[in-house]
């Protein structure tokens, strides 16, 4: 069967069945989310004994917690007796879980401490309260505080799965918080749509899309009259789409190994490039505008770590940086998006936003308003992209041509330090992951 | 203080106005309707204090609003193929703190659209910040708490200001 599947996907073209098939879904759950490491969320939600969260792995829904011997410890939201969520809230703290149903009660490290009645079960009861522990995840570890699970015993370490180029864009969300430390809050956006959760991957690091699907949103930021003031960042994010083909292309898209990748940074009106000039000439024009903050973070940055180590950290200049197979990084907006797949034809987009420890209070503000333009349901920008996902899933279900294309750029990759790499429009990066999956599902 | 039924009446005629142009796609039409420094709000949160340390459903002033409804009207849009039919259904609308010159009104909302093959459904508490301009209203902030604003399982997009 998984031998089967892998043949779906080919170099440079992929069977629609890839996205459409239930079977196949169940397949993905168990060979890809089943074996990676899954991002599950950030140790600034578990800073005190007790505290907790919860997290989906593929379709397990776990609990991550800090146990009384100061550990982590993650495990299945499931009694081992009746098998009901010991745990109905998304984040909280904690003594322990207590099954609302025959009250079978949990320690945060998931053993069972309690069951009541304790005098009906047989003698060997005791052997077997240690099996009767909350299924532990079986592998669980932190890179930069951010917070990893995989349900394979066996396997690279975490570090390895993510590579050097992925550990990059980790190092650089931290070190981009003056003091070293970031804390995730202010909520969770949600997106849905009724579609593949492939379509989003593959989306994100689709750089010829933008100026063609966005141009409705595109042209209304150009026809905005801004009244001689600094343009919001909102208004940024979505005019920021409207780069021309040729632009996009000098943008860089990275190809790594196990399906991930990264693309080069877009958003107008970088501070990255020549910052100074560009944030003087700005906060000139509206002190309290965002530019104006933007120099004021710089400043903080520089008095911090010096001129060089700041340029070094800001000019890391990359949009999404894509861990397959669900993950987002985007360390210039504070931001982590996952993917959770409940079904083929249904997905769910979780949008995360951090602090950044050390700069101004309304940085924070500023990535709120970016997640909002981006990740709300409301978007103006990917609600399109899930419009157009949604066309795809209804017509791939019918139909004798049964292969998609997926040839731009097939002979125009140059290698990169033992990846691929591409024009912005160059198809590599999702070739790539259609070879990760093609290789997770073929058991590689 | 009771509301006089007038003032009552006004209030509500000037909210069904509202929500009439909504349902009718005269976006121009409703956006004038607010203040030039208005804020639309639907927070994330149930209960939500702050648009600007948390997430929202949209927190957007009169020049984001005049980008989305820029592109509602906007033939090409993908989202707008074919345009959403929407019903607002107002009710137990009260009137709060007026001080003449400035007025709170409150009501809940049932918010229906059908586009393509479903109909779905929205219930809100809203709250209207009004400042009266002659004989009429002008919207100085609007806030619509969903129901189910922070579902777990998260929204399907959505297009237009509820």
């Amino acid at each position: 069967m998984s031998a089967e599947l892998s043949h779906l996907v080919e170099h440079g073209r992929v069977h629609r069945r890839f996205y459409t098939d239930p079977a196949i879904f169940d397949a993905e759950m168990d060979n890809i989310f089943g074996r990676v490491w899954l991002w599950l969320g950030h140790e600034s939600q578990l800073k005190n004994t007790g505290d907790y969260f919860t997290a989906r792995m593929g379709r397990d829904r776990v609990i991550v917690a800090r146990h009384n011997d100061g550990e982590i410890h993650a495990f299945h939201n499931r009694c081992t007796h009746r098998g009901a969520e010991v745990c109905p809230h998304r984040a909280g703290n904690a003594d322990r879980f207590e099954c609302p149903y025959h009250a079978w009660t949990f320690r945060t490290d998931g053993s069972l401490e309690s069951v009541p009645l304790r005098k009906g079960y047989d003698d060997g009861f005791d052997e077997r309260v240690k099996d009767l522990a909350l299924e532990p995840v079986a592998r669980i570890a932190s890179y930069r505080g951010f917070i990893f699970g995989s349900h394979a015993a066996d396997g690279d370490d975490l570090e390895t799965y993510l590579g050097p180029d992925v550990r990059a864009a980790f190092d650089n969300f931290v070190d981009r918080a003056p003091d070293g430390t970031v804390t995730m809050a202010g909520g969770t956006t949600v997106q849905r749509y009724r579609g593949n959760w492939k379509l989003q991957i593959e989306n994100s690091i689709d750089l010829l899309h933008p100026l063609i699907l966005h141009h409705s949103a595109v042209d209304a930021a150009d026809r905005v009259d801004h009244g001689g003031r600094e343009p919001s960042i909102e208004w940024d994010t979505v005019k920021a789409n409207g780069l021309s083909f040729n632009e996009w292309d000098q943008l860089r898209v990275a190809a790594l190994p196990r399906g991930h990748c990264w693309m080069g940074g877009f958003l107008t009106k970088s501070i990255d490039e020549d910052a100074e000039a560009a944030a003087a000439a700005e906060a000139a024009m509206d002190p309290d505008g965002w530019r104006a903050l933007q120099a004021q973070y710089r400043d903080i940055m520089v008095e911090k770590h010096g001129e060089e180590r700041t340029d070094e950290i800001l000019s890391f200049n990359r949009h999404n940086t894509i861990v397959y197979p669900n993950l987002f990084v985007n360390a210039r907006l504070a931001q982590i998006r996952i993917l959770q797949p409940t079904a083929a034809d249904s997905t769910e987009q979780h949008g995360y936003i951090f602090h950044l420890g050390g700069a101004p209070d309304r940085m924070f503000e500023a990535s709120v308003r970016m997640v909002n333009a981006n990740n709300s349901p409301s978007s103006i920008v990917t609600s399109d992209d899930h419009e157009v996902f949604e066309r795809i899933q209804n017509a791939l279900t019918g139909g004798a041509s049964e292969w998609l294309d997926w040839t731009r750029g097939i002979d125009q990759e140059t290698d990169l330090d033992g990846a691929a790499s591409g024009v912005g429009t160059n198809e590599v990066a999702m070739r790539n992951q259609h070879r990760a999956w093609a290789d997770y599902m073929a058991g590689a | 203080m009771a509301a006089s039924l007038e003032r009552w009446h006004a209030v509500q005629q000037f909210l069904f106005h509202e929500a009439r142009l909504q349902d009718e796609r005269r976006w121009d039409d409703w956006l004038a309707l607010y203040r030039e420094d208005a804020t639309y709000w639907v927070p994330y949160a149930w209960g939500q204090e702050s648009p600007t340390d948390h997430v929202s459903l949209f927190y957007e002033d009169v020049t984001l609003l005049r980008m989305r409804i820029d592109r509602l009207q906007n033939d090409l849009s993908p989202l707008e193929w074919p345009p959403a039919r929407t019903n607002h259904h107002l009710s137990n609308i009260t009137l709060e703190d007026d001080a003449g010159d400035t007025l709170t009104a409150k009501a809940n909302l049932l918010f229906v659209e059908y586009r393509r093959d479903e109909q779905r459904m929205f219930s809100a508490h809203v709250t209207w910040n009004l400042i009266a301009d002659g004989d009429g209203f002008a919207i100085a902030s609007k806030r619509v708490d969903l129901l189910n604003s922070d579902q777990e399982s998260g929204h399907l997009r959505i297009a237009m200001p509820i």
